[in-house]
């Protein structure tokens, strides 16, 4: 049902990875992403795929549900191997048809391609979205970003803007059904007619969809200044953001294992 | 229900007790307006006067309920007292603070909370948890102290085990609670409910109205309830009523409500019991007692002792020259108690067989075999808590949903076979059929102007132009809306209107059968009872009209059939003297008895004679007296003959 809807892939749990400071998580993130991209050689790309199966280990998620959340990009994986195929054209050749050649080297290249970019979005899935909820996203965000507060970056206004989104995309796509069914009812078509009885259909969703999110900001605004909401300035938190022995200690387990890989990389 | 009648039993002692105390010390007042005047600049250039030379003020623990039609001015209040306007005339003082002194602005705002109309537009934080720490958030709370102040908040409106949910997944009334919650966290002296309950059902209402008791109760805070609901005005100490921005009636529920008339004449309603006692005595023609009409138990003494006085004068039903305003409004439909009997024979529009549904797999299911069919002309209630399945109900009969199992058949006027709504030719002629307005349904406007708003069905249905104009036309005219109307942006219009607008804009498709989900949710008395005409209008007009309804008042007075559903699972169809009268039925259903039914039980321990199919107060009223004098004293007099003879009359047409 409707009400169900989650935002973004988070699968509850309390693992290693889980209770990980999320602004550590960010920041290693980034690391990996570097790092694999840099990675050249078929063996260290095997270690960095032993790596990310090591952090699988560490967020105990069922392997299965793992992989449903990297299967939308299957597809896309499929394709990138694909067209490496087919435009390295270096190497020995082994099929040859038409304009399609196919090379030793231009498989293996693509493989590489495909496994990086696989590696990358698993990595970044069970670091962030999988072991992450995106309101400790943001508030990392805010936290990481801080500093720019100094500058006049308005850091803490954009967290807030990203919370208020995210608390909002279910109560949205809830009102989006119920406004589409009452058009339904009145015989708007968005399923069937042509393609502009359905670009007029969706007309009617869209008109009282963004009236009524205008109303909805106008009323929310209303009950946060009710709430003495004043701006980042002089708040506190809830929930805030502690960096435990645990945090350095990962933090630097996973680091040094990123730096190994690029010195095998490098030299081996 | 049954649980309001609770409170209003507590808070009368409460009152009691306390109107002594208040008086003993005035000073402890906790906002006091003083010739406060506030007006706005609506589209740009028309200027609206809010509030005009208001004075009014807020006893420490006091609970003031402000009453009036919508845009009286109520919501203007409010947000005055939070610094949310700020007065044009005149002062607002909040616990000793003017709220024109920028230096205690803060300090005003966190000795107030408030509870909004709309659950979901108040809630800031993605989890349960994180809303209640908005407001500590803000303040600059020490963390640790933020996390008790949740923990105490969640575990006083009874939310601790939902404290990691996301709002979406909480149903109307724990969001309600939660906003509670949040405030709470803050702990504010005043609060300040903004219809606060208009969106609940009656269940989470009764929780709600329990919980600010409590607050009351332990907190000793200073309540003002801005609402259109007539009896949770009662639990008030004091009701103010607010119209076109000036208070035109003030004092305790019992002073005010004794004035019916005024209170009727300024939109409002009277408690139903209020209304049962006021007519009885109009009939006997005495004077009640008319301080006692805010508690059933009291307006109930006063019927009895009325009974007991020797008559004065005896005035018959017909000869209602004086009658109010409200009772001509109802007087067009059938007196008849059982009206729906007469359609036995009457042609079946609408067919559902064996309809079942699931949202999850292996489930609970929201629908379990569901079975009944709908007569033409009839006006047809389904009733039911929230989560019993009537929304997932509804949208099936037009075709929204397909069955997953069972049937759905919709019989059209011209006697071609049945439509079904699994077949995808027939849903487009069924959708005409068909007519659906869901809850709220003004949020379905979308046109620049009101005309191509409610045009859009019926050309949709495939009407010629000069066909659709005059549906357009015949639509707003059933509906009271003016042609000036037509030519504006259903944006700029009033609630009521583009409720009405909305309405218009499924009438106009001239459907067979319409089916309206609370159609009069959020409206004032007045929009409320002018919404639910329309339904009887529609009726006699030969349509079949099916209501969703939360409201057994109503829904005993306005259906021909009703059928409750609870956890998925249909009742027979019953007229609602079937349903009604019985009470180990209503309780295996689940549901409670209207009010009127309630105090006529009440009525038939001492004057057993009394029949309980009355749901109007005027039917509700002759039926007492009836009873009275068929059972206490033998008629004598030309009155009573007149009376009795009237009555049972009445009763034998049934």
């Amino acid at each position: 049902m409707m009400k169900d809807i989650s935002i973004g892939r988070y699968c509850q749990g309390n693992s290693i990875l889980h209770r990980l400071d999320p602004r550590v998580k960010i920041v290693l993130c980034f690391l990996y992403m570097i790092v694999i991209f840099i990675l050249s050689k078929p063996a260290s790309l095997l270690l960095a795929f032993a790596v990310v199966i090591f952090l699988a280990v560490l967020s105990s998620i069922s392997p299965r549900k793992i992989l449903d959340s990297v299967r939308p990009v299957l597809f896309l994986l499929l394709f990138v191997f694909v067209l490496n195929v087919l435009t390295i054209r270096t190497g020995n050749t082994l099929v040859e048809f038409w304009i399609v050649k196919i090379t030793g080297d231009g498989i293996l290249k693509a493989g590489l391609m495909a496994l990086r970019l696989f590696l990358l979005i698993l990595g970044t899935s069970l670091l962030l979205t999988l072991t992450t909820t995106p309101l400790l996203m943001a508030d990392s965000l805010e936290s990481l970003f801080g500093p720019l507060k100094k500058i006049r970056v308005p850091v803490h206004e954009m967290a807030m803007m990203m919370s208020i989104a995210l608390r909002f995309v279910p109560t949205l796509v809830e009102e989006t059904d119920k406004i589409m069914k009452a058009q339904a009812s009145r015989g708007a078509e968005y399923d069937t007619g042509n393609i502009f009885a359905r670009a007029k259909g969706y007309v009617t969703v869209l008109v009282p969809l963004f009236v009524s999110a205008f109303k909805r900001a106008e009323e929310l605004a209303v009950a946060m200044d009710a709430r003495c909401y004043r701006g980042g300035e002089g708040r506190t938190k809830l929930h805030v953001l502690h960096m435990k022995k645990a945090d350095y200690f990962w933090f630097i387990v996973l680091s040094v294992a990123a730096l190994g890989l690029l010195l095998i990389d490098l030299f081996v | 229900m049954l649980a309001v009648a609770f409170f209003i039993r507590e808070t009368t002692l409460m009152t009691e007790g306390k109107s002594l105390t208040e008086n003993a010390d005035k000073t402890e007042m906790d906002v006091i307006l003083d010739d406060v005047s506030f007006s706005y600049v609506h589209m740009e250039t028309e200027v609206v006067s809010a509030l005009s030379d208001v004075s009014l003020s807020l006893g420490r623990g006091s609970y003031t309920a402000l009453l009036g039609r919508n845009g009286s001015g109520k919501s203007t209040m409010a947000k005055l007292i939070d610094v949310l306007e700020l007065p044009q005339e005149g002062s607002v003082l909040v616990i000793g603070n003017n709220t024109n002194d920028e230096s205690v602005f803060w300090e005003i705002r966190t000795s107030c909370g408030m509870v909004f109309q709309n659950p979901d537009n108040q809630i800031v934080g993605t989890t349960v948890e994180e809303d209640v720490a908005f407001g500590p958030e803000n303040l600059g709370v020490p963390t640790a102290e933020i996390r008790s102040r949740v923990d105490d908040a969640l575990r006083y409106v009874g939310l601790t085990e939902l404290s990691l949910r996301q709002p979406s997944q909480l149903s109307g009334g724990q969001k309600q609670k939660l906003a509670i919650a949040g405030i709470l966290a803050m702990s504010p002296q005043i609060l300040l409910l903004d219809e606060s309950t208009s969106m609940l059902d009656p269940i989470s209402r009764d929780d709600f109205l329990a919980l600010v008791d409590k607050l009351i109760r332990d907190k000793h805070m200073t309540v003002l309830h801005i609402t259109h609901d007539m009896s949770e005005a009662c639990l008030a100490d004091r009701i103010v009523v607010l119209d076109h921005g000036k208070v035109a009636l003030s004092g305790p529920p019992g002073e005010v409500f004794s004035q019916v008339e005024a209170v009727r004449a300024l939109g409002l309603d009277v408690p139903v019991f209020a209304d049962l006692a006021f007519t009885v005595s109009e009939r006997l023609g005495v004077e009640p007692d008319r301080k006692i009409l805010y508690s059933r138990e009291l307006a109930l003494n006063g019927i009895r002792e009325m009974l007991r006085r020797p008559p004065v004068t005896y005035m018959p039903a017909a000869s209602e020259s004086g009658k109010v305003e409200s009772d001509v409004a109802e007087s067009g439909t059938s007196k008849s108690p059982v009206s729906g009997k007469d359609k036995s024979g009457a042609r079946t529009v609408l067919q559902v067989s064996h309809l079942s549904h699931f949202y999850e797999k292996g489930g609970a299911p929201a629908l379990d075999d569901v079975s009944f069919s709908v007569k033409e002309g009839e006006i047809f209630a389904i009733i039911g808590h929230s989560g019993s399945g009537k929304t997932t109900l509804i949208t099936h009969l037009n075709g929204l949903m397909r069955p997953e199992s069972g049937d759905v058949f919709v019989y059209p006027k011209d006697g071609t076979g049945p439509l079904n709504v699994r077949k995808n030719a027939d849903v487009r002629s069924i959708r005409r059929l068909v007519g659906l307005l869901f809850q709220y349904p003004e949020y379905q406007l979308f046109e620049e102007t009101v005309r191509k708003d409610i045009a859009f069905g019926p050309k949709k249905m495939g009407y010629k132009d000069s066909q659709v104009e005059e549906k357009v036309q015949s639509a707003i005219r059933l509906l009271g809306l003016d042609d000036s109307i037509l030519d504006r942006s259903p944006f700029e219009l009033s609630g009521g209107q583009k409720r009405r607008v909305a309405f218009a804009g499924v009438i106009a498709m001239d459907p067979d059968i319409l089916v309206l989900d609370e159609p009069a949710a959020g409206l004032d008395p007045t929009g409320r009872r002018e919404i639910l005409e329309y339904a009887t209008r529609l009726k006699a007009m030969g349509k079949t009209v099916i209501i969703v309804s939360h409201n057994m008042d109503e829904a005993a007075r306005y259906a021909d059939r009703i059928l409750v559903l609870k956890h998925g699972k249909a009742s027979e169809p019953m007229t609602p003297g079937e349903l009604f009268t019985d009470e180990g039925r209503l309780m295996d259903l689940g549901i409670t008895a209207p009010e009127i039914v309630t105090c006529l039980r009440e009525l038939k321990k001492e004057i057993p004679d009394i029949r309980l199919e009355y749901f109007r107060a005027t039917d509700a009223a002759d039926e007492i007296i009836r009873a009275f004098n068929t059972h206490n004293r033998p008629p004598v007099g030309d009155g009573y003959t007149a009376a009795a003879a009237d009555n049972t009359s009445g009763g034998d047409a049934v």
